[in-house]
């Protein structure tokens, strides 16, 4: 019985690893992480989207990587800064996801979750699950799909 | 159902295909050999049956394992001899594996599906033999002719037949062979399996719907077999990999570098023999589809009841897994292609003079490093201009552009999109996918596709494939500061032109550059414009100038710069190389400008495409690019270089379209057309092939190609004079010397130690012409002028290359000088007309006044009377007015107004005229021409200025007549 409930518990508790896009705090689930480096030699893909920083040699494996401030309306991602790939496994082969800055893993109660705003730190809201409130902050939840998908 | 071991099942399943792919051919080559069976291959089928018998029973399929026992028992009785395996039960046993086929492939879902009726139709056979009396026959027959006739089978036909059928079959007591004959009427009808209702012994209510369209998707193939001494060696290279692995961690640690080096080379040899080997690994027998086209073709041929041998040459030829995957549908296509439309119903052959059976060859090979696959039918051919006619219907092309095709374009018409020949479709070939479908497919393959067809000796379609497409060569070329690479397949050449000759090279016609290629003008696309931001391109360029610049110091420094010898061993023009180190502005201003152009083509087109900095070329790997780039036109793909970046792989026949030459495909085609056009326009000139000589330093001559025996080198010491003859030692014999200025009144012959000895064969004698050189053999199409340079030896004149060039008639030189060669045969000659009386009459139709001349003085010379025709339509008027008095047309082909062709042609309609002997005269022979010109009826065919044997064959028709 108390088996169970603990398994229900952590059925509903997911680890966030959480990042910064522009000035906007989001998150996704861990385990559709591949892994966060910080390789930027990049080749461009002339003709590619806008949103497409280049494309990268991943021991092998040739990886699209997409600027998420540019897919989300933010403005590009300023690559001095210091910038990280996360290598996320998507159904059409891998994807990196440039992101700003990496934060803390968090855990989340996925019960407590929220449904998004129409907007986030100028971020649509459809780019979101919802959103998930910590002690100190707000968490985008980032709908990975949505993200990927290739609108137009 | 459940079924618990997936392994196990896998393997039944991987091993019951393998049976039934063997099968199949098996009972074909049984069905073939019918009474003297060969008992080891009915043996290894009736194994193979009882194997996946075995096999599902011990799965639990029940349905399965009914059917293939029935399939079992059938084969048992053949085996013992109690049956004779004829078409029909060889059908009933095709259906039954199919049937077995598609279960297995559908394993979970087997046991639902309803066998009864094949299990009905096998059990009848076999319980046939034993005591069926023959009298339910009778009732068969009225119903096959019904299927027959209506091969545009409808489902009612068939459901309506099938209880009476069914019932006959289950009564049926006939003997084994009228037993059976009821039951291919069915499979006739529907390629999928029959569904057999009510009246049967085991009813079977719930399957009725469900069979002909639950055949599932076929699956690619997920598992692959290796030969064992394969995997062996991939082995031993991996142990070597890994040992060269060690060595170099080691090397690594005691920091030695030679050391290194070595241990790099040993893994660069591994690594390649790896690659080899895995690649074989891939290779696949194109056997693997060409086995099933026996049956494909045996079916088809049956259902539109015609009988066609099938030949497959080259099973054993290897491709790589995906193209033999990719190239089963086109290939399939094609086979139907030529069963359906191209070979005829047997009774048309008859008429046709062929054989009845039709013949569709199917063959693969190599050459030159790729894979030709060939389907050729000896069918009724493609008809270029029903496939013009129906591309102008249907608004494909114009009427203009399909009157200046020719035979070739035209049947390559049917590669158009939206074409489709078939005047109706039938189920057969006309499946929606047209020919353009599969030549796309192909294309996709990178391979290419040809078409030879003669209309009523059959067509022959090849493809050419290359072995694999997993590495293949390319060449890299730099642009915008990124690496790119052009496949090498694509590559026709690299072309590098200097900064001083840009400006005379490239030249602009309207916005579009283009530059002069041997003679041909090159459209040319900037990569970096096509593919990059459009305007920024020229920044681009001042960046690249300055990098440029840095090089450039560096090359002045050391003359052997890596980037010069680059460029002038890819490029071109090393004089130009030279050139650079004089002027030094040359050399900044050529290397910040010159133009590096790679010349590729897709087949179709050609373009140039200017990118900055060429470099090696490579084989690399292709990869796929990520779905958000899958927009991205221009590229076919990606590949990791040698430092760990990508490159990208360009697509030739996008970038066109996205550089706008998308016309290209249009302007193309109008450049072709054009071309064709102006084939044609010369081809109604008359074209003459001559062979260009001197005699003296300052006049030109020719002589017709066509007479020209060889051409020898010989010293003027070589030349002995004899008898005031001049002879020289030829072939073990003496051959006569003459030279142009013996006969006619020009320069003597200059007094060169070379000398040419152009032989010729007169009145089947060998006599040399001196000449100088140089020479040169071309056709011309200028216009012979037969009166102002005329005269003895002289037949006329002609302009080439601004130079006025006389046409020798080596043929009266001879006469003129060894006139006891002709006595013999103008002896004949005149026997000839001594003994007819009044001089026959002959009707001379020739365009040009030149060749008209030449043929009227032979036939004048030899006393023949001669009426001339300028052309075809004169001279049928000609031969209306004269009739009967004319005793023989000798006729020009190409002519204004109505040529060769269609004159004999309508002479040949009229009756009156169809003895009429015809003599066609042509430039050049070529066999299509004259295919053509026997096919509307010509008789002979000669060559222009070929006087003795035109004048022999001229006699000979005469002397027929009387």
């Amino acid at each position: 019985m108390t088996d169970t409930k603990a398994k229900n518990e952590s059925k509903k508790l997911v680890e966030l690893a959480t990042f910064y896009i522009g000035d906007a705090l989001c998150g996704m689930d861990i385990l559709k992480i591949q892994e966060i480096n910080k390789i930027m030699q990049m080749t461009k893909v002339p003709q590619a989207p806008e949103y497409v920083l280049g494309i990268l040699n991943l021991r092998g494996q040739i990886v699209t990587i997409l600027d998420l401030g540019k897919k989300l309306g933010l403005g590009e991602t300023d690559i001095s800064q210091n910038p990280r790939n996360i290598i996320v496994n998507s159904a059409g082969g891998h994807v990196g996801l440039l992101v700003r800055r990496i934060s803390d893993v968090v855990s989340a109660d996925m019960e407590k979750k929220e449904r998004a705003p129409a907007n986030m730190n100028g971020i649509q809201g459809e780019y979101f699950t919802g959103v998930y409130k910590t002690d100190d902050n707000l968490i985008g939840i980032l709908d990975v799909d949505k993200v990927l998908s290739i609108e137009d | 159902m459940e079924i618990e071991d997936d392994e196990i099942l896998q393997g039944f399943i991987e091993e019951s295909l393998e049976h039934l792919a063997d099968i199949e051919n098996d009972l074909l080559t049984i069905e073939e050999a019918g009474e003297d069976i060969d008992e080891d291959l009915v043996n290894k089928v009736f194994r193979a049956a009882h194997s996946i018998k075995g096999g599902a029973g011990f799965m639990g399929l029940t349905a399965i394992q009914g059917l293939s026992h029935s399939t079992e028992n059938v084969l048992g009785m053949i085996r013992s001899k109690k049956l004779i395996p004829t078409p029909e039960i060889v059908n009933v046993l095709l259906m039954a594996s199919d049937q077995l086929q598609s279960m297995i492939e559908d394993v979970q879902n087997s046991n639902d599906v309803d066998i009864s009726p094949h299990v009905t139709s096998l059990d009848a056979i076999a319980d046939g033999t034993y005591t069926q009396p023959p009298e339910e026959s009778e009732q068969e027959v009225p119903a096959e002719p019904v299927t027959d006739a209506t091969p545009a089978d409808t489902a009612e036909v068939v459901t309506e037949e099938e209880p009476q059928e069914a019932a006959s079959e289950d009564t049926a007591t006939a003997v084994v062979e009228a037993a059976a004959s009821p039951t291919p009427a069915t499979p006739e009808i529907t390629a999928a399996p029959p569904e057999k209702p009510a009246p049967k012994a085991s009813p079977s209510p719930t399957t009725k719907t469900a069979k002909p369209k639950s055949a599932p998707p076929t699956k690619p193939e997920t598992s692959l077999r290796v030969h064992v001494s394969l995997l062996d060696s991939l082995m031993n290279l991996a142990g070597e990999l890994v040992l060269s692995r060690n060595q170099l961690l080691q090397t690594i640690g005691s920091d030695d570098l030679r050391n290194a080096e070595t241990v790099g080379q040993r893994i660069d040899l591994i690594t390649s023999e790896l690659q080899e080997a895995i690649m074989l690994t891939r290779m696949q027998p194109i056997g693997n589809v060409f086995n099933k086209f026996p049956r494909v073709v045996r079916d088809l041929a049956k259902k539109l009841h015609k009988t066609i041998d099938l030949t497959i040459v080259g099973k054993d030829v290897e491709l790589d897994k995906t193209i033999i995957e990719s190239i089963n549908d086109p290939l399939t296509h094609l086979v139907r292609n030529s069963v359906d439309h191209g070979i005829e119903i047997p009774a048309e052959r008859k008429k046709r003079g062929k054989p009845e059976n039709g013949l569709v060859i199917l063959k693969a090979y190599h050459e030159a490093g790729q894979v030709v696959i060939e389907i050729s039918d000896d069918g009724k051919g493609l008809d270029g201009d029903a496939l013009a006619a129906s591309a102008v219907g249907k608004g494909l092309i114009t009427t203009e552009q399909s009157q200046a095709m020719s035979d070739k374009e035209k049947i390559n018409l049917i590669f158009l999109p939206g074409f489709s020949t078939a005047a109706e479709v039938t189920d057969v070939s006309g499946r929606g996918v047209g020919m353009d479908v599969v030549k796309t497919n192909l294309d996709q393959l990178g391979g290419n596709v040809e078409i030879i067809s003669e209309k009523g000796n059959g067509t022959t379609i090849s493809i050419k494939l290359p072995l694999t497409l997993a590495i293949i060569p390319c060449q890299i070329i730099e642009t915008g500061g990124e690496r790119y690479a052009i496949p090498q397949v694509n590559l026709e050449e690299l072309l590098r032109i200097p900064a001083s000759q840009v400006k005379k090279r490239v030249e602009r016609v309207g916005d579009a550059e283009v530059v002069r290629l041997r003679g041909t003008l090159l459209p040319l696309i900037r990569l970096s414009d096509v593919i990059g931001a459009k305007r920024t391109y020229f920044d681009h360029r001042e960046q690249d100038i300055k990098q440029d610049r840095r090089e450039k110091i560096s090359d002045r420094r050391g003359k052997e710069s890596p980037l010069f010898d680059d460029d002038s061993s890819q490029g071109f023009n090393t004089a130009q190389a030279d050139d650079r180190p004089r002027s030094v502005l040359d050399r900044r201003a050529s290397v910040s400008s010159a133009l590096n152009i790679v010349v590729v083509s897709n087949g179709s087109m050609k373009y140039g495409l200017i990118v900055d900095r060429l470099q090696d070329s490579e084989e690399i790997v292709i990869k796929p690019l990520g779905r958000h780039l899958q927009q991205c036109k221009g590229y076919a793909g990606a590949t990791i270089m040698g430092d760990g970046r990508i490159a990208l792989i360009l697509d030739v026949s996008n970038l066109a379209r996205m550089a706008h030459l998308t016309s290209i495909d249009g302007s193309d085609r109008a450049a072709e057309v054009a071309q064709a056009a102006e084939d044609a326009v010369n081809a109604r000139k008359d074209k003459q092939s001559l062979l260009i000589f001197q005699n003296s330093r300052s006049e030109h001559f020719g002589v017709p190609l066509n007479q020209v025996e060889r051409i020898e080198k010989i010293k003027r010491s070589d030349i002995e004079a004899l008898g005031g003859k001049r002879v020289m030692k030829y072939r073990g014999g003496s051959l006569s010397l003459i030279c142009v200025d013996d006969v006619a009144m020009v320069e003597p012959l200059a007094e060169d130690d070379n000398l040419l000895v152009i032989v010729f064969n007169i009145s089947k004698r060998p006599v040399g012409l001196l000449a100088i050189g140089p020479i040169d053999a071309l056709e011309v199409t200028a216009d012979i002028d037969d009166t102002t340079l005329s005269q003895p030896g002289i037949m006329g004149s002609i302009i080439i290359n601004d130079n006025t060039t006389m046409l020798v008639n080596v043929y009266e030189m001879v006469q003129n000088l060894f006139p006891q060669w002709f006595e013999e045969q103008e002896k004949f000659e005149q026997d000839e007309l001594e003994d007819d009386g009044p001089a026959p009459t002959i009707l001379i139709a020739e365009d040009s006044k030149f060749f008209r001349n030449q043929v009227k003085n032979y036939m004048t010379e030899v006393g023949y009377s001669v009426i001339e025709a300028e052309d075809g339509l004169e001279g049928w008027n000609k031969l209306e007015e004269y009739g009967d008095e004319i005793t023989m047309l000798v006729t020009d082909i190409e002519m204004p107004n109505m040529n060769g062709f269609e004159l004999t042609q309508r002479i040949r309609s009229d009756e009156r005229y169809s003895k009429l002997p015809i003599i066609a005269l042509t430039t050049l022979a070529s066999a299509e021409d004259v295919a053509k010109g026997k096919a509307v009826g010509v008789d002979e065919y000669h060559i222009k200025l070929d006087k003795e044997r035109l004048m022999v064959s001229v006699h000979d028709y005469i002397k027929r007549r009387f």
